[in-house]
């Protein structure tokens, strides 16, 4: 199949949940009903797009636990970001967190993350060439668009690559610039948009500021699940917008909403719903949105820590900062 | 922690000069969340949200990503390091005071015309898949339809009561959301006003096309889907990624928000022969465009108040004696 001027990944082992995503995703649309897909670790595939001297803007493959190889067509580079886990080309180990070159014919594998962490950022040269779906290559499944038609990426998959222009350097990231990744989480929130006084008492917000909470089983790319809570709620009833107190007329969701749906707690993910008729008590700020990705569904806990306007901003600058080259050792 | 309680409402713009309030909410620290007026089911609030919404779109502002109006609301997404929130709040202010009072206001709007098959065989086969797999004891799945119980939930004598008030209604396309091209619509004249409540559990499988109530508000399934409207019949396509008809090809999503959707009556065959017909472009799409004036809108319902009040005390007797689904 491949000629040699091919230049692509064949997919030899697609794991459980393999997606194209770019960075940010789909913006612009969720006045139509589109929330941004993307990848749930933007940090991790930024990093990766850095490594391989790609805009971050570039295509690459988020993995989800592992279990996933390919074989490269053409000579190129490629990096591996995210949650920790054991990696070869050719069979020999490979670290994540680093530029490496491969050679026509290399495989490169990775087994399964064992944690911390939950998904594995790959990103090749050039970038991952499939068609600009309403402005992005990210795949969305639940809506069947971007990415590998709209799907999963599965065994014998052929996904081309955009040609890359830049001299093949190599660096790795600095210890110090790769983010603390863990199984108890601290994720930074801001209150609201609908907290107390006017839905919730102030001692709901306390007991949700000091609870430590479980990451559920079934959480996913649409939502990360959080255990039942029972809270006192400032109002009986959702009035004119339904009879439970989480009941609002119906609003747009911003992404990293927590989202408390009767007594449940979702912290929306990059597929979510765009809008809906439940409260949203606090949202995970931009600087720490990228741990979404790498939380271990049915394993790992999280305590969200208040944070205002200012401390959010330092957060981002912080990772912007870990972002810009800076922290980039040639190797 | 005594400064982060209200931490949520950055600020609040009373009522003043015929206006509504505004409330500013903190979204993160990527969104900020504009509600008008008080939480009231009040369709004006909506108007005015487009109105906000229209000029927020024909006015760029540094750093503004987008806008995605709600029933009362706009959530705008924004990026911080390139636009100060407080400018932003300004910005959304003269905008505010730049339109003018619902009373004079004139809002860009379509009508779309669609056909719609009544208690066709899909709906019919979504309902009874959920009979069957879900809850069979549901008071809304008795027949294998929807159609009676919200014929009952309302106190309609018959079927047909039900369908004049679906045809007659003119129907207001108050956002897009929760999932691709989906429209949440509600009926403009209270005496064509429908309630019915929305399943329990939901149901995992709606035909392309599906035309559903829940509470007030009517929807349109874009694409196969899970859901939870009670299902009334079906129309058109209104969502096409591959563009296959020409209405899709400047945008795969077919209804805006302000816009008014009208049904009009087919049979289930001229609705299949549609559905090819979209898809083969054979198939025109009846779209025109017409201005909605709020002013003359408020001037009909405050002639028909009387009437209204009445149709809305029948509905909740009825409702009252119908099981709840």
């Amino acid at each position: 199949m491949s000629s040699p001027h091919d230049r692509s990944l064949e997919i030899l082992e697609a794991g459980i949940h393999s997606t194209v995503q770019d960075f940010p995703g789909r913006r612009g649309y969720q006045a139509r009903g589109f929330f941004p897909a993307g990848p749930m670790d933007a940090f991790a595939l930024r990093a990766a797009n850095l490594l391989v001297a790609n805009d971050e803007g570039a295509a690459g493959i988020e993995i989800t636990l592992g279990k996933f190889a390919v074989r490269f067509t053409c000579e190129t580079t490629a990096a591996l970001t995210g949650a920790a886990v054991d990696a070869t080309l050719n069979g020999e180990p490979l670290s994540l967190w680093g530029t490496v070159h491969v050679a026509a014919g290399d495989e490169l594998r990775i087994g399964m993350a064992k944690g911390p962490g939950f998904r594995v950022y790959l990103a090749v040269a050039g970038g991952i060439d499939v068609p600009l779906v309403l402005g992005s290559r990210a795949t969305y499944t639940m809506g069947a668009l971007g990415g590998l038609d709209g799907r999963l990426l599965k065994k014998g998959d052929h996904l081309s690559l955009l040609p890359s222009t830049t001299a093949p350097r190599r660096y790795r990231f600095e210890a110090d610039a790769v983010p603390h990744y863990s199984r108890e989480w601290e994720i930074e929130v801001m209150r609201g948009p609908q907290a107390d006084p006017d839905f919730l008492t102030p001692e709901d917000l306390s007991t949700f500021f000091a609870s430590p909470w479980s990451v559920g089983h079934n959480s996913n790319r649409v939502g990360v699940r959080l255990g039942t809570t029972h809270f006192t709620w400032a109002r009986k009833t959702g009035g004119v917008a339904g009879g439970h107190p989480s009941n609002i007329l119906d609003n747009g969701y911003p992404l990293g909403g927590i989202n408390l749906n009767g007594d449940t707690p979702v912290i929306l993910g990059p597929d979510g719903p765009t809008a809906g008729g439940f409260v949203v008590i606090a949202t995970v700020v931009g600087g720490a949105l990228w741990k979404l990705g790498q939380l271990r569904p049915g394993s790992d806990a999280i305590r969200f820590k208040e944070v205002d306007y200012a401390a959010a901003a330092s957060l981002t600058r912080d990772l912007e900062a870990r972002l810009s080259g800076e922290h980039l050792v040639e190797i | 922690m005594e400064e982060a309680s209200q931490a949520c409402v950055i600020e609040r713009r009373p009522a003043a000069g015929g206006k509504p309030s505004v409330t500013y909410r903190y979204a993160g620290d990527r969104y900020l969340l504009a509600e008008y007026g008080e939480m009231n089911f009040d369709l004006t609030l909506n108007f005015i949200v487009q109105a906000v919404d229209g000029a927020l779109q024909r006015t760029p502002f540094e750093g503004l990503i987008e806008a995605a109006p709600g029933f009362r609301s706009i959530l705008v997404s924004y990026e911080p390091r390139s636009c100060r929130l407080a400018g932003l709040i300004e910005h959304l202010d003269r905008i505010y005071d730049g339109i003018p009072d619902e009373k004079s206001l004139v809002i860009p709007s379509r009508r779309i015309y669609l056909p719609i098959a009544f208690d066709d065989s899909q709906t019919r086969e979504a309902v009874t898949r959920y009979a069957q797999l879900i809850r069979a004891d549901a008071p809304n799945v008795e027949g294998g339809t929807n159609v009676d119980y919200t014929v009952r939930y309302n106190g309609f004598s018959d079927r047909e009561e039900l369908y004049a008030a679906v045809l007659g209604a003119e129907l207001w396309t108050a956002f897009i959301g929760f999932f691709p091209g989906l429209p949440f619509m509600f009926p403009l004249d209270p005496l064509r006003f429908i309630f019915v409540p929305k399943y329990n559990p939901t149901r995992t499988w709606t035909p392309e096309g599906a035309v559903g109530i829940g509470g007030p508000c009517y929807s349109i399934y874009p694409v196969e889907s899970p859901g939870g409207y009670q299902l009334i019949g079906r129309t058109l396509p209104i969502y096409d990624l591959r563009q296959r008809n020409s209405a899709f090809k400047s945008d795969p999503i077919l209804v805006r928000p302000a816009d008014r959707i009208v049904f009009h009556r087919v049979s289930e065959q001229e609705l299949l022969d549609g559905f090819a017909d979209v898809h083969a472009d054979r198939y025109q799409y009846r779209i025109e465009d017409a201005p909605f004036d709020v002013s003359a809108y408020l001037a009909y319902l405050e002639r028909i108040r009387p009437e209204a009040e009445a149709w809305r005390h029948a509905r909740e007797e009825a409702a009252q004696r119908t099981p709840v689904a």
